[in-house]
């Protein structure tokens, strides 16, 4: 029985751990930006009042919600990740690859066409719209071909076919749409606000409970199907809960954030050598590293050059497309 | 021995192909029935059936006199387990991890382990002899070992019916007795498809021989394995030898070349001679 205590500790060790990363990520990362602030400055504004307007402005107003926006959409992109993972047992599964984010593309697309500047606070609306719309169809299709498992083929069908949509109306339309469009594609936390981290935060929760109930059902699908479904598990059932739940939040996310693509596919991968592979302890990790992985991607967004900002896809595509080949190369060694 | 299950008269087709047709048959508390038969004969069919895992399949079949249509899926997943590995899993589940799901039909959304699960995964893993494998992962384990922990997991589940789908493929000749010595060894009942008839005359107490979706015989393993039926079933000329220092009949199929291998044959060498 001592196997279990030392798991049991081992785990514990790692989460704590995690959780420390976690509000240290939270605290130092709001220090990075082209303001000047100090560790004591957040101390000083938290406990009692900030040392001045701008300090006041600058903390509250800009640097806090940005992580804490950064924190939540990382952690719904690497559990969605880790669930469509689990779910699908493909170890490359991404919340991306089901056509999400060209979805979203084609509805900022549509609006910045048809509203005006002024309106242009309903573009997030229209990308989860677009969002949603390409998860329908991806849905649609995989049922028609009575085949979940070809659910994510399908997904990336549908991405082309959406973007190719999107260019040939961005082709025909204003230069100005074109370049609003692929900036916001791009993804950034720049123009978030605390109602983003709410609503980001619900549907992390609520992805959270979901995988909390269901996480022996998950497990169970990791030995196969027929396996999953001796154990009384509805397994078709189970699926299309799950990936809806993937498909919202991913697609919340995007509406606020823009593109930032991969991290559901790298966190998993890093936690699962740390915890297992276990729905419990993966979602867990995968919260916690994901959200710590965002929240600093974004002080490298906004610090890296003194000029201008990066946009945060950018940098999530390029340490994740490394990390996609990495996992490639180590399959090819070990299989 | 009291009727467990009973299955009447059950017919499962795909697009109007008849996979099964009009099967009847009881299995008996302690059974450990054989399905054979050929490739196609409708084997795996009969225990997705059973499993209720399809669910346009005709006719009746009464788990303790109640329809198993009647009984809900965590019902029959602690009445049925199903040893069956098609592929090895992606991700590195550890021994412990793959036993821990036979727990899944008792407990309800949000429920933890408790020290006694862990006793009882314990404890199964002791009786298929991987007590000390706990840690190891799943993918590493050979053939026999991974189906010792499958057989773990069933125990877990407290089945009353085991039902297992060629749990002796790939597997060498030590880890295919093993495997079916463990099985016997549980004292539960069991079903399972078997393509090996000698193995199968070794270790089940009954045999349902199968063809093309027919129940061809139901009945004692000195019943079922006659070189005529089997000549029938199979298609090959089939001998049996009652040895003498044993009830167990043993059967051996002489590859005699029919026709059909001999047209083969020549179409094969004429193709050569066209090569060369």
């Amino acid at each position: 029985m001592n196997f279990f205590r030392v798991i049991k500790g081992k785990n514990a060790w790692i989460f704590s751990g995690m959780i420390i990363l976690t509000l240290f990520s939270i605290v130092m990362s709001i220090t990075f930006g082209p303001a000047t602030i100090t560790s004591n400055d957040i101390f000083q504004c938290v406990v009692n009042e900030c040392a001045s307007p701008m300090h006041d402005m600058v903390i509250w107003q800009i640097r806090i919600p940005r992580v804490l926006v950064g924190l939540v959409a990382g952690m719904g992109l690497a559990c969605a990740g880790a669930i469509l993972q689990n779910v699908t047992r493909n170890p490359l599964a991404d919340p991306y690859l089901f056509g999400i984010i060209s979805g979203a593309g084609l509805g900022a697309t549509i609006a910045t066409l048809i509203l005006s500047e002024e309106q242009m606070l309903a573009l997030p609306l229209a990308a989860f719209l677009g969002a949603l719309f390409s998860v329908i169809i991806v849905f649609g299709i995989a049922t028609l071909l009575r085949n979940m498992n070809h659910l994510l083929l399908t997904g990336v069908a549908v991405s082309f076919m959406l973007g190719s949509i999107s260019h040939f109306i961005l082709y025909l339309g204003d230069p100005f749409a074109t370049n609003r469009v692929i900036f916001w594609l791009m993804g950034s936390l720049t123009r978030v606000e605390m109602f983003h981290f709410y609503l980001i935060s619900i549907m992390v929760l609520l992805t959270l409970v979901t995988i909390f109930a269901f996480h022996r059902q998950i497990d169970a699908l990791l030995l196969g199907d027929e396996s999953a479904a001796s154990l009384g598990v509805n397994v078709d059932k189970l699926r299309i809960i799950l990936l809806a739940l993937c498909a919202a939040v991913t697609a919340t996310i995007v509406a606020y954030c823009g593109g930032i693509g991969f991290v559901g596919l790298m966190i998993p991968h890093i936690v699962r050598q740390l915890v297992g592979v276990t729905t419990m302890p993966l979602i867990v990790g995968s919260a916690l590293i994901g959200g710590c992985f965002l929240v600093w991607v974004d002080v490298l967004a906004r610090s890296a050059l003194s000029s201008v900002e990066i946009p945060i896809g950018i940098i999530t595509s390029a340490i994740g497309s490394i990390f996609f080949l990495a996992i490639m190369y180590r399959t090819r060694k070990t299989g | 021995m009291s009727t467990l299950l009973a299955v009447e008269s059950v017919s499962w087709a795909v697009e109007q192909q008849k996979i099964l047709n009009n099967l009847s048959f009881d299995v008996c508390r302690g059974d450990i029935i054989g399905i054979i038969g050929p490739n196609g004969a409708g084997k795996t069919s009969l225990l997705k059936c059973l499993l209720n895992q399809y669910k346009n399949w005709q006719g009746s079949i009464k788990l303790k006199h109640k329809n198993i249509r009647q009984y809900k899926p965590h019902e029959l997943a602690q009445t049925f387990a199903l040893v069956v590995q098609k592929s090895p899993p992606i991700f590195d589940l550890k021994v412990y991890d793959v036993v821990r799901m036979g727990l899944l039909p008792y407990k309800t959304l949000f429920a933890r382990d408790t020290d006694i699960d862990k006793k009882e995964i314990m404890l199964a893993l002791d009786k298929v002899g991987l007590a000390a494998n706990e840690n190891k992962f799943f993918n590493t384990l050979s053939g026999g070992e991974q189906q010792r922990v499958l057989i773990a997991k069933a125990l877990v589940q407290k089945a009353k019916i085991l039902v297992l789908d060629e749990p002796t493929n790939h597997l060498d000749i030590f880890y295919q007795h093993q495997i079916l010595q463990l099985i016997k060894a549980l004292n539960i009942t069991v079903i399972m498809t078997i393509h090996d008839l000698n193995l199968a005359a070794q270790y089940c107490n009954r045999l349902l021989l199968l063809n093309k979706g027919n129940l061809v015989s139901n009945s004692s393993v000195n019943d079922v394995l006659t070189p005529e039926l089997l000549t029938k079933v199979f298609g090959l000329p089939c001998y049996r030898d009652d040895a003498q220092h044993s009830d167990i009949p043993r059967v051996y199929f002489s590859p005699a070349p029919d026709e059909s291998i001999t047209h083969m044959s020549n179409l094969s060498t004429n193709n050569i001679g066209q090569l060369s």
